[in-house]
């Protein structure tokens, strides 16, 4: 019998796919788009991505947890579906190639100001080539490995409650944004990754549970968010937070114990593994659409060609504004995947029950 | 095979930071830096280092540029030494007070900036020339820059001068509603001593109190979890009567009264609990009757303290109390938005009520 995602492992998964590089800038975002308060607009955002996570749910229930490849292959032809596999490899690959060099920019303008970013790129490509060659149950494996290893900092969250006020906060609800509809968009990319788990249907269990966890996971982000976000919001002012790039990265650097001063570097590396996991299965789900495409070549050759395409592209970006702008746009592309798959799947899932149905 | 390959590739990636390397023995790892003003509205930069080196006589170099910006100071001052300047290491700048009357916000947009200064920086104002007192060796500490930042920090904890980090001063410099602070440090003769607290307006250094004011302001500024206060309480037989309150934990609340046509009336009410542990007065504590009358003493001399220190913050206009926070958050966002803090601030009625209680006097009748 073939090994199943646990329901656990699924909520893990999609959590660590989830949280990324944009934790370090959400808080100022929140501020800068939405104004005071900014942080209670993760509370719509965890409604609609529950709402996109009911499609998904949708889809496993009436394809009966079959592939999504499987079921649009059934009734369009590969012809069509061929350019959109490769829409999805290159947008997934490309996604999540992109949140990996903008960790490896952060990383060296904090600790190796002088050296090529492209060399710790490489060295995060490795890692990550070899996630990907050991398939989907390892890479799970190695997600709640990495959540264990990264839980306790969560209580990092506790170190600047001495330092919390509410005065900051402000009554005042959403005032000072601007260009909110933009804003929107681009600050849903912090929720992105739950979207990948309509891949995942061939591997997990048919129990409601799997599809729970897939709600748990995206719960749980957003109590992350929420927790850093609102404490942005008390221990910054709101003109502060504003002004500040990365407000995760000033609050790490403001932790000092007696016998060790500025561990930010340390604890950046911790981040790693949150990057390390929602890289990796963004490039698993590009793999997947590949797979579909060229279903002959072995595991290792594609993780490689994947590997090195994506790593000859991330050449192109040079500075962190184009690593954003890419990451903007490419969000943009995953955003519309995120509801546009489902919504496709469940209109052809539909459409073949009506002709099942007839016949 | 991989794992070989990919083992042998990440150890050779390794190579790849040399460029990036930190040698301790190679680095002069910048612990305390000074600006001052200089003619020309130049910036004068110093910069105390200290020496690793065990064998060497000296606790710490100091370093000092002429130059028109901050980081071109570092630029100037690393051609100085043989050594490789980082301020990863950076624990206290030192601001002279004739830089900060100019306004400190460039200077501090520069040190933000940089990735290896962390906003837990202590910030301080030097009575004086910032430069000079740090040259000064003051006996028996052979390094002036950490000699200052144990100072700070000793007395921040304790609640005798609020905290004041890179992080506290932009944190009051951007929000509405309040004025940053800043420690003063002053050269005292043969030691450096915290001479009192400086007020800014915006990023100005405007006013300041003496050190022995900072508990009142302390008070009138938030809860305080310690802190000391000697209060003299008129004369008895031609020798002062003194009340030394220790051990002081302060509940401060605050509430606005709108008294229309953009008029406001703050009320600061504290409640203060601490131990008596000197008292030179003639009152027998045990009985509780005395002790009360010694509490309304307590408080009315601290009422009128703080009244007292109010009057001159409105005088000066700095709202460095966070009076205008609170105004903010009862008012709407329109109305904050077309209030003009600034010229209704001196403007208003500020309240001070305090209520004091004795939770023990010693362990002596």
């Amino acid at each position: 019998m073939m090994e199943k995602l646990s329901p656990f492992h699924v909520g893990i998964l999609v959590y660590m796919s989830q949280i990324g590089i944009i934790v370090f800038t959400l808080p100022r975002q929140l501020a800068d788009y939405f104004g005071t308060n900014g942080w209670l607009v993760l509370l719509p955002g965890l409604l609609l991505t529950s709402f996109n996570i009911y499609l998904i749910t949708l889809v496993h229930r009436l394809g009966g947890g079959k592939s999504v490849f499987e079921i649009m292959e059934r009734s369009v032809p590969k012809a069509v579906l061929y350019p959109v596999y490769l829409g999805l490899c290159s947008v997934w690959l490309l996604f999540g190639c992109m949140i990996g060099k903008k960790y490896v920019l952060l990383f060296q303008m904090l600790a190796f100001p002088t050296t090529n970013p492209m060399v710790f790129k490489m060295a995060l490509d490795v890692l990550l080539f070899l996630l990907l060659i050991k398939g989907i149950f390892t890479i799970s494996k190695v997600a709640t490995f990495f959540f264990w290893m990264t839980f306790w900092m969560y209580f990092i969250f506790l170190w600047f409650l001495p330092s919390f006020n509410w005065v900051r906060l402000t009554p005042f609800i959403l005032q000072g944004g601007h260009d909110q509809i933009k804003g929107a968009f681009d600050l849903y990319s912090a929720y992105l990754g739950y979207e990948l788990s309509i891949l995942l249907f061939p591997y997990m269990d048919k129990s409601k549970k799997s599809l729970a966890a897939i709600y748990a996971g995206n719960a749980f982000l957003s109590l992350v968010y929420i927790c850093l976000s609102l404490i942005c919001f008390g221990f910054f002012s709101f003109g502060q937070l504003k002004k500040l790039l990365f407000p995760l990265l000033d609050m790490l650097a403001y932790i000092q114990f007696p016998f060790v001063e500025r561990l930010e570097n340390m604890l950046y590396g911790f981040f790693l593994f949150l990057i390390l996991i929602t890289a990796a299965m963004y490039w698993w789900g590009a793999m997947e659409a590949m797979r579909r495409m060229i279903p002959k070549l072995k595991i290792p050759v594609m993780a490689f060609l994947l590997t090195v395409i994506s790593y000859c592209i991330s050449y192109i970006p040079k500075t962190l504004d184009q690593v954003n702008n890419w990451i903007l746009h490419l969000g943009y592309a995953v955003t519309g995947i995120a509801f546009g798959l489902p919504v496709l799947l469940i209109a052809l899932l539909l459409l073949q029950g009506r002709r099942v149905s007839r016949v | 095979m991989y794992r070989r390959l990919s083992a042998v590739l990440l150890m050779l990636l390794l190579t790849g930071c040399s460029s990036d390397q930190r040698i301790l023995e190679k680095l002069g790892l910048v612990q305390t830096a000074s600006y001052d003003l200089a003619e020309n509205h130049q910036l004068k930069t110093t910069y105390s280092i200290p020496v690793i080196d065990p064998e060497s006589s000296e606790r710490r170099l100091l370093l000092t540029a002429v130059t028109d910006s901050l980081k071109e100071a570092r630029v100037r001052l690393s051609k100085q030494i043989d050594l490789r300047l980082v301020s990863g290491q950076l624990r206290s700048v030192l601001f002279g007070s004739e830089l900060a009357k100019e306004g400190l916000a460039d200077h501090i947009d520069t040190l933000l900036r940089d990735p290896s200064i962390a906003l837990g920086v202590q910030v301080a104002i030097v009575d004086g020339d910032a430069g000079k007192l740090l040259s000064k060796p003051f006996k028996p500490n052979k390094d002036t820059g950490t000699y200052v930042n144990h100072l700070l920090e000793k007395e921040s904890s304790s609640d005798a001068i609020p905290p004041t980090t890179l992080y506290a001063f932009t944190r009051e410099y951007h929000d509405d509603g309040i004025d940053p602070i800043a420690p003063i440090v002053k050269d005292e003769g043969n030691r450096a001593g915290i001479s009192g607290i400086a007020f800014f307006q915006d990023d100005r250094f405007v006013m300041k109190i003496p050190a022995k004011d900072g508990i009142i302001f302390a008070l009138l500024r938030g809860d305080i979890k310690q802190g000391e206060l000697s209060a003299k309480l008129g004369e008895r037989n031609g020798r002062k009567v003194v009340v030394m309150f220790s051990s002081m934990l302060n509940k401060r609340k605050v509430s606005v009264q709108h008294l229309g046509d953009n008029r406001f009336k703050f009320i600061i009410a504290n409640s203060i609990q601490g131990s008596v542990l000197e008292y030179t007065g003639h009152g027998d504590l045990s009985q509780s009757k005395k002790r009360h009358e010694l509490e309304g003493d307590v408080a009315e001399y601290i009422r009128d303290k703080a009244q007292e220190m109010v009057r001159q913050l409105q005088q000066n206009n700095v709202d460095s109390i966070g009076i205008g926070q609170y105004v903010r958050n009862s008012l709407t966002y329109k109305a904050w938005k077309s209030l003009d803090w600034r010229k209704v601030y001196p403007g208003v009625e500020v309240e001070c009520r305090v209520k004091v209680t004795i939770k023990d006097y010693g362990k002596y009748m």
